[in-house]
């Protein structure tokens, strides 16, 4: 650990170690020691185990549907999460193809040891970051403010601004069966003081859980029976700065699919009493869209059988996860439930299946750049927000270490509208209500899904990044190669034409394309352009008229959910108001009429009241205050 | 309030620095003073809720979280009235000059038409007497209530939806038994309950959509195409009859109408040549020359009628003549407006209060005709006629027809009938909007778009339904609508 003793001074006044300290070493922590670093900020990342950072606690994947554009965001933003991905790969498939441009998620499932190595070594070379390992016990609260983190040897490290990323570590307990343990990982350690700490601040938290299924050896599978599963022909990375010519690094592996059956389903059922879930031992609420396979069993009792994924963790060791029976029963309950399985019979268990119930900090707490509104310099990112994923917290962990850093540094806040990037819609989310179970990004969460598409992440941040200082020119160079390529192929498009109509009119019918054309056309084929350009050149025509039409209704949105609400608007007050609504709005106080708006139990009446109150008050604000007031001159 | 410096025209994801934050904190502190003198939506209040004009019985209505005190207030007698529970109560009024015979009807919150505690005392129905009720009232504590404000309070407790808001508004100021019929057929929540089917039919079918585009093909949430199209026709089918139901009540698809009646030789014809700026109408010094009635399209700044010219009054008519007194007669009926024409020269208090009498309770706008022959304002007692306006014009120099379009054009576009229209046009335009977006899905359904192509096109389906029931209206919208009820409805 870094000596305290050489104090910088601060622009605010404040002597500190570093500008920014990150606590925790998993994907969201990473991400924000990473962009403090990035935006000129000395940064310093604290974990209790600097050889276990960027540790895969669950699925050793990275991306998916609603995720995999999360993962081109932090990509466009200057992130590692898409280059670690694509270096440690060893099966890359784009899901979704037949739906549509916007819905189509690029997955890789990596080596989740490489990928661990891969990431340390990367924030290792990073400049001005520094790497603590220690156990982080509570917070340095000075004035309300947090400056700086106490660790268990009794050191304090004091920095302007510190980022939690502790993820399921906060009062973690590990159900397997009717066996509990307190970690938030097998074999690790709980953060409990970071906990206390955080409910001295007056930050209501809440618990939720999450699962994990079985580690079987590779050696004990049957493969005989089951369907292999290969990733795609020609695989796609992540990054823009990956190189194409040498892509994929590693040798490619098969998943193999098969099957839970009846004799699975009256397993669990005759056991259901063990689970820790149904028989009350666990409070926290889990996740709807990846149920353990009790949760599966029993919720849907009609289906006859659940889909199994084998997919192997790493190109090095045997290890077998079973994608598919997420599980907290017993440990010999399961292992007797897997061999029901075709395949598994005699399956050894390397690890068994555990759930983990954890503490999270309510994030209608959190203001949109994820700083904690009541504790100025704290800012929260992860699992710690209620969510649940990599990718979800390495978004988060990207902005909030970006603003921690700004705001050290005096700077201007960064903040993502829910039309620009799925990182602005999933904090947007989060902050103005409070997740019932863990957040997993779906599509359907953005209302603007087709401005937010995997293939243009690039021009849809890359120009803000580089306003902060996130991404550095090189990038903004390629982003605009990248353009003058599409310009250039639009232009030779509607410069062709097949019995007098134009190829860019043409490409508007849905059986022609890029691929199409150009082996009709060799002007086409002559500009030798990347697919990840046609595509998104293809995607651009195609969608011209939806996207226009989406773009439209952004502006329109924004004119009208922008009007902010005043802080102190008493909502007890507004007679009218239904009582559920009332209570949320008094609760998680909106900033905007759009963020009222999307608050459940917050009906349409309702925001249409506090529109006229707001409007109202604006109006009497005007007529009462002075000609000076510059905040109301250009009202 | 808004003083955050997004209003500069700044994106919603612009930069924002701690300065600005701090700003708009000392401004709202600012104005959180200026507001304790006007939580307006907590007051209580009060009007008379019975036509203007002496009736058999007048109603007050009151509302608010104050209106048990008032009706302890007024209420006269040593037995406290029992106000635990809805109840009708007899009693009497104390105005504080008298007592008079009283029944209170008397609906807690929330189960009352605005959800906060409302009281409706059934008063004899003098003038006089309704407004010193008020009057006691007002001293007691309740304040004055806007145009619509009940309907106001209750739309947005909730109660009803925007389409009903309409019905009431439309009851109110309905100028005939049809508008009445279509009024109160939005006002039962005909519309509203057709708009919410088609809604729920819309709501499964992108919930079907949207599991499909979140779940891979191999993944259990996907969702056949079959299965997709069927839910589509579902909400196809419950739109059409939102469509077929909105046709049916609609009163009128035409333009605004205007009528211009009045007295023969009154000068209609050579008025309605000036408004449409043309010679069509047959002039002559004559009494009676218009038989048939005449039509123009009148262009206004905010609105668009038919101008309709009709015969002159004439109640000994026969033949022909007595046709054109029945065409005239229909016109009025079912004139947005009636423009009555008098002649200022040969004006008569006692003959105009009977032609008066003859036009019924339309709208009416009095022109004080061939003003150029009698120079000075109209006489008072023309106020006592029961007109919306009293203009004086001159066909013949052009004097005060710029004054008179701006009236007709204020009146038809702020008033009864351009709203039932404005009404009308809202929502069949916003439910043809949400059938072809609705269509579009169907055919890229078919024709094998991308699946998010369609959700796309249901998301704005649902977006233009919710615009008829008042879910995503613009607050501007809202404010025109409720700032023309009727006080006290």
């Amino acid at each position: 650990m870094e000596s305290p003793s050489h104090h910088h001074p601060h622009p605010r006044g404040v002597r500190t170690d570093f500008d920014v300290l990150v606590v925790g070493g998993g994907h969201a922590g990473i991400e924000a020691v990473l962009a403090a670093a990035r935006v000129g900020a000395r940064a310093a990342l604290a974990s209790l185990r600097l050889d276990r950072i960027g540790e895969m606690s669950c699925n050793p994947a990275i991306g998916g549907l609603g995720k995999g554009q999360i993962v081109r965001e932090i990509d466009a933003l200057g992130g590692a999460m898409g280059r670690i991905a694509d270096a440690t790969g060893i099966q890359f498939k784009v899901l979704n193809t037949g739906k549509g441009h916007a819905v189509r998620g690029p997955r890789c499932q990596s080596d989740r040891h490489l990928y661990r190595d891969a990431v340390t070594a990367y924030v290792a070379d990073t400049a001005n970051v520094t790497l603590i390992e220690g156990a982080a016990v509570g917070l340095v609260i000075e004035d309300g403010a947090v400056v700086g983190v106490r660790f268990e040897d009794g050191r304090s490290v004091r920095a302007a601004s510190v980022v939690i990323t502790t993820g399921t570590f906060l009062r973690a307990v590990m159900h397997t069966g009717e066996a509990t343990t307190a970690g938030g990982r097998v074999g690790e350690a709980t953060s409990e003081g970071i906990s206390a700490d955080l409910v001295r601040l007056g930050l209501k938290l809440g618990r939720l859980k999450t699962g994990t299924p079985p580690r079987l050896a590779r050696d004990s599978i049957d493969f005989s029976g089951l369907e292999p599963q290969a990733g795609d022909a020609q695989p796609k990375p992540f990054s823009a700065w990956t190189d194409r010519a040498r892509f994929p690094l590693l040798p490619q592996i098969e998943c193999h699919i098969t099957w839970t059956n009846a004799r699975t389903h009256e397993f669990i059922r005759a056991n259901i009493h063990h689970s820790p879930m149904y028989s009350g031992r666990i409070q926290g609420v889990g996740p709807r869209y990846c149920p353990s396979v009790e949760d599966k069993v029993m919720r849907f009792a009609d289906k006859e059988r659940h889909q199994v994924f084998l997919e192997p963790e790493s190109l090095s060791t045997d290890v077998v996860y079973v994608n598919g029976v997420s599980t907290s029963l017993p440990a010999d309950v399961q292992e007797a439930m897997v061999h029901t399985i075709q395949g598994l019979e005699r399956a050894r268990f390397l690890r068994h299946g555990y759930a983990v119930e954890y503490d999270f900090v309510e994030p209608n707490q959190l203001s949109d750049t994820l700083a904690v509104k009541r504790a100025p310099g704290l800012y929260l990112a992860g699992q710690i927000n209620g969510t649940s994923g990599y990718e979800e917290a390495g978004g988060q962990g990207l902005l909030a270490g970006a603003n921690a850093a700004l705001w050290a540094l005096g700077h201007s806040a960064f903040v993502l509208g829910r039309h620009e990037a799925y990182i602005g819609v999933m904090v947007d989310d989060l902050v103005v209500s409070n997740p019932t179970e863990p957040y997993r990004m779906f599509t359907s969460r953005a209302e603007h899904r087709l401005l937010l598409r995997s293939d243009n992440a690039e021009q849809r941040l890359v120009r803000r990044a580089h306003a902060i200082g996130l991404v550095q020119k090189d990038a903004l160079a390629l982003l605009e190669s990248v353009e003058a390529s599409k310009q250039r192929a639009l232009a030779v498009l509607a410069s062709l034409r097949e019995n007098g109509k134009r190829l860019d009119e043409l490409m508007l019918r849905p059986n022609e394309s890029w691929a199409t054309l150009a082996a009709r056309h060799a002007p086409l084929r002559e500009l030798a352009l990347p697919e990840s350009i046609t595509e998104a050149l293809e995607t651009d025509i195609k969608y011209s008229g939806y996207v226009e039409r989406q773009e439209e209704n952004v502006a329109r949105t924004l004119r009208q959910q922008s009007i902010e609400i005043p802080a102190d608007l008493d909502y007890r007050s507004l007679t009218g108001l239904a009582n559920e609504a009332k209570d949320k709005l008094a609760r998680l106080r909106p900033r905007t009429l759009g963020h009222a708006a999307r608050i459940s139990g917050v009906r349409p009446p309702d925001v249409a009241l506090l529109a006229v109150h707001v409007e109202r008050r604006r109006r009497e604000g005007q007529h009462s205050s002075g000609p000076g007031d510059p905040t109301k001159s250009a009202s | 309030m808004r003083c955050s410096p997004r209003r500069s025209g700044e994106k919603v994801a612009g930069y924002r620095t701690r300065y600005d934050h701090a700003r708009s904190r000392s401004a709202q502190a600012v104005n959180s003073v200026n507001s304790s003198t006007a939580s307006r939506p907590n007051d209580t209040i009060a009007a008379i809720a019975t036509p203007p004009g002496g009736g058999l019985r007048g109603v007050i209505r009151v509302s608010g979280p104050r209106a048990r005190e008032l009706v302890r207030a007024v209420w006269h007698g040593g037995t406290r009235p029992e106000l635990s529970r809805r109840a009708l109560l007899e009693g009497r009024f104390d105005d504080g000059r008298g007592t008079l015979p009283l029944l209170l009807l008397w609906m807690p919150g929330p189960r009352s038409f605005t959800r906060e505690d409302v009281a409706e005392f059934h008063l004899p129905g003098h003038p006089a007497l309704l407004q010193s009720a008020v009057a006691r009232l007002l001293s007691a504590g309740a304040r004055l209530a806007e145009p619509g404000e009940f309907t106001r309070r209750a739309f947005h407790a909730g109660r009803i939806d925007l389409t009903r808001a309409e019905g009431v508004l439309a009851l109110v100021f309905a100028t005939n038994e049809s508008q009445a019929r279509a009024a109160r057929a939005l006002l039962f929540g005909g519309l509203e309950a057709r708009v919410q089917a088609a809604r729920a039919a819309l709501v499964d079918a992108r919930t079907l959509v949207e599991a499909s585009l979140d779940f891979d093909e191999n993944d259990t949430g996907h969702v056949p195409q079959g299965e997709i199209e069927a839910v589509l026709h579902t909400a196809a089918a419950a739109l059409e009859q939102a469509q077929e139901f909105e046709a049916q009540r609609a009163p009128e698809r035409g333009l605004a109408r205007v009528v211009l009646c009045g007295a023969p030789n009154a000068g209609k014809s050579a008025l309605f040549n000036r408004l449409l700026g043309r010679d069509e109408a047959l002039v002559s010094a004559h009494a009676g020359t218009t038989r048939d009635a005449l039509e123009g399209t009148l262009e206004l700044a905010g609105a668009t009628a038919t101008l309709r010219d009709t015969a002159g009054f004439d109640a000994g008519a026969a033949g022909p003549d007595r046709a054109a007194q029945r065409i005239a007669e229909r016109s009025r009926a079912d004139a947005d407006l009636v423009v009555w024409v008098v002649d200022a020269a040969r004006a008569q208090q006692a003959a105009l209060a009977d032609e008066r009498a003859a036009l019924d309770s339309a709208q009416v706008l009095l022109v004080w005709h061939k003003a150029d022959l009698r120079p000075g304002p109209p006489p008072d007692w023309t106020r006592e006629l029961g007109c919306a306006r009293i203009l004086p014009v001159s066909s013949l120099t052009g004097a005060g027809v710029d004054a008179l379009r701006s009236a007709l054009d204020e009146l038809l576009s702020g008033g009864q009938g351009g709203l039932g229209r404005e009404t009308f046009l809202r929502h069949t335009r916003a439910l043809a909007q949400a059938q072809t977006e609705l269509e579009t899905a169907l055919l890229s359904l078919r024709a094998g778009l991308a699946l998010e192509l369609v959700a796309e096109d249901l998301r704005r389906a649902t977006d233009a339904l919710d615009e008829v029931s008042g879910a995503t209206a613009p607050e501007d919208v809202l404010d025109r609508i409720f700032a023309r009820f009727c006080l006290g409805k």
